[in-house]
């Protein structure tokens, strides 16, 4: 069997993520009664991929609020509100909210630390396939949406029809507390059989759904070379051991693609770093550039 | 990308996202946010 590459002090990062969870989604009753939160707080945007309609939620997933707000009244809109969350959570923290804050990154996390047959770091199309998620946002969180507005209805298609994460964190639960009062059909399967390979998938390769799929992560990385919260490389003491690269959870290599829209700055690498030539750091970087 | 180049970005754009999320909660999203997410959102979760 094999294990997932381990990192010294991970546990910090996995408590951080769980912790995150329950601050998002602190009403876990909830999910026994069959019904959501529905206070003020709900209009706020969260940072990470948390369905809106998860029971214990008290913030509104970013994506979903995107997809809400391009249509009012039957006419296309301009999604001020989401934007203005997604612009500021970006330059404050970029990728970062993928790595230590996101749900859906925390379950995947978890899934990738058990044991597997075999755990792969890259393979063949792994570089051609990261742009789906781009793909992902263009067509079914802005354009798809854009174009029911236009016929006068709003039909969030990422959610709908993708969203791993409201299949787990709602979907699922809906169905389970509404006792058979919920009719499921083909849609829901649909959304089960994406989880699910998502989850197996997981198994194998780290985060394939922020690695391939993720239009969150895909707006939050045209941040990274801008955010506060990035990853700073040392070339001078850098030893070149690979460290970095092998325990890496997006499959890059930390040393030439530190500001890369990949990095979700979980800071793996900078703790397997035997040199400290990898810090993880808040604030405007001092240097220009790394050279 | 220069530092200074940089920070002009992020200045612009920090000016952007503020007066986005003003402009947004003054003119009606932040209520449409609200009304959908206090709601069960069945074709969100794949049900409708």
């Amino acid at each position: 069997m094999a294990k997932a590459p381990r990192v010294k002090g991970e546990w910090k990062r996995l408590t951080v993520q769980a912790a995150a969870f329950l601050l998002m989604n602190p009403k876990l009753n909830r999910f026994f009664l069959g019904s959501i939160e529905t206070g003020d707080t709900k209009s706020v945007c969260v940072p990470g991929l948390n369905c809106y309609s998860c029971p214990a939620a008290v913030g509104a997933c970013p994506m979903g609020a995107l997809q809400n707000t391009l249509g009012r009244s039957g006419k296309p809109a301009f999604p001020f509100y989401a934007l203005g969350f997604l612009i500021l959570f970006g330059l404050a923290a970029g990728r970062w909210i993928c790595g230590w804050l996101c749900p859906f990154g925390w379950v995947q996390d978890l899934v990738y630390r058990i044991p597997f047959f075999k755990k792969i770091r890259t393979f063949r199309y792994d570089r051609v396939l990261r742009y789906l998620k781009y793909a992902v946002l263009g067509v079914l969180a802005v354009g798809l949406p854009l174009f029911s507005a236009l016929k006068g209805v709003l039909v969030p298609w990422f959610c709908k029809l993708l969203c791993p994460s409201g299949t787990l964190f709602a979907g699922v639960p809906a169905v389970l507390a509404g006792g058979g009062a919920l009719r499921v059909g083909f849609l829901f399967w649909w959304k089960i059989g994406v989880l699910l390979a998502l989850l197996v998938l997981a198994l194998l390769i780290s985060r394939p759904f922020c690695r391939y799929l993720c239009p969150l992560g895909a707006i939050y990385g045209l941040f990274n070379r801008i955010a506060l919260t990035r990853l700073d490389f040392s070339p001078a003491s850098c030893v070149s051991c690979g460290r970095c690269e092998a325990v890496c959870a997006m499959g890059i290599d930390p040393k030439t693609q530190f500001d890369s829209a990949e990095c979700i700055r979980c800071g793996r690498c900078s703790r397997a770093c035997p040199t400290g030539s990898l810090s993880l750091r808040f604030g405007v970087r001092k240097k220009e550039d790394h050279k | 990308m220069k530092r200074p180049v940089r920070i002009a970005i992020a200045a612009v754009l920090a000016a952007l996202g503020t007066a986005f999320l003003l402009y947004g909660i003054f003119s009606g999203q932040a209520l449409t946010v609200l009304r959908k997410a206090t709601l069960i959102c069945l074709e969100c979760i794949g049900i409708g």
